[in-house]
């Protein structure tokens, strides 16, 4: 029921998921000394379409370190945030459409 | 679409009509009718997991959940659908004057 | 349900940096205090922040395993400041000692108000971050519509 496109859509919300909770434990523990920013290498995950494996979670490379050997860059956190979310809602939004498509065509038939 | 008229007998409303040799179609509708059930079912089974383990806290995203509702959903909705279609056709075949 | 755990990550960050927000307040209130119940004048507190998994009463197990995905932060504890307190010399004062020096707290208002700032932000920051999960959760809901 409902085709590959449907089943892609829901593990590129999977994934989206899984990195706004990484972005989430970044952005509280923004000023816990030593701790480094997290991330998931989201194209390959992606890319890879591991259904139901759970992604390898990356420290995030190139990050400058503060002092205290923290090195979470809240603009950074940010932006994961709110892009994130917009990528979430469209895809969402896609897939609804989807299920309504095919209950539509169901209903057709009446 | 054509069926042999003799072939149909006095079976329950549910029993498809069999289609005519030419087909080919093992087991005609009944077979199809059958298979669609088993996969609706597996569906339902999916489903019921997917929300029973979301109630105990240890299942996956939420999203995913209510894509298992929804496919079971549009799988059942289209099983009846395809059911009724059937029904329907046998009907009109044995109201059919000969 | 591993998004819904972001949100107890979130209620985490708010929790520490509001303790955070409240240390500093109080280090600002009791700059200039010579006196204390224990003795001696006021020592500046700070929290110390560690990573630490959070659950959420939902789920036990499950957690557990998730590892980074659900890594808050907890005030491991309230640091006081060790150092030897400044000396001001007021022989009028009630609490000089013999030689007329005060000890008083060492804190320096402008950086703990500095840091209270940061503190605002990484407030608001959370909060921003558990807007999103909440709206992100609420877009799966969507999907039943």
């Amino acid at each position: 029921m409902l085709d590959a496109l449907a089943t892609k859509l829901e593990h590129y919300m999977d994934l989206l998921g899984k990195r706004q909770q990484l972005v989430s434990a970044n952005v509280a523990n923004a000023d816990t000394p030593g701790y480094r920013t997290k991330d998931i290498d989201f194209q390959f995950e992606f890319m890879s379409l591991l259904e139901g494996g759970t992604p390898n979670v990356i420290e995030s490379p190139g990050l400058p370190v503060k002092n205290d050997g923290n090195n979470v860059v809240i603009e950074r956190e940010s932006r994961l945030l709110a892009e994130n979310a917009l990528r979430f809602s469209l895809a969402s939004n896609l897939l609804r459409g989807e299920i309504r498509s095919v209950r539509s065509a169901i209903q057709e038939g009446r | 679409m054509s069926f042999s008229i003799s072939s149909i007998g006095p079976s329950s409303a549910i029993q498809a009509p069999q289609l005519d040799s030419g087909s080919k179609k093992a087991g005609g509708f009944n077979a199809i009718l059958q298979d669609a059930m088993g996969k609706v079912g597996e569906f339902n089974t999916t489903a019921s997991k997917s929300v029973e383990s979301f109630l105990s806290g240890e299942g996956d995203d939420l999203h995913k959940t209510i894509m298992a509702t929804q496919r079971a959903d549009l799988a059942m909705e289209l099983f009846l659908q395809v059911r009724n279609k059937v029904v329907q056709a046998y009907q009109e075949v044995m109201r059919m004057q000969v | 349900m591993s998004l819904l755990s972001a949100l107890s990550v979130s209620a985490s960050g708010l929790s520490a940096q509001r303790s955070r927000a409240e240390l500093l307040v109080e280090n600002l209130a009791n700059a200039e205090t010579t006196r204390t119940p224990e003795g001696g004048p006021y020592r500046r507190k700070d929290a110390i922040f560690t990573s630490a998994p959070q659950s959420s009463p939902f789920s036990a197990e499950f957690q557990r395993e998730m590892g980074a995905y659900s890594n808050g932060v907890e005030v491991a504890e309230i640091f006081e400041d060790t150092r030897e307190p400044e000396k001001r010399f007021l022989p009028g004062h009630p609490d000089a000692d013999a030689s007329g020096y005060v000890a008083f707290p060492r804190i320096n208002p402008a950086e703990d108000m500095v840091d209270l700032i940061a503190a605002s932000r990484g407030y608001h920051a959370n909060v921003s971050a558990m807007s999103a999960i909440k709206d992100m959760i609420q877009k799966s809901i969507d999907l039943l519509r």
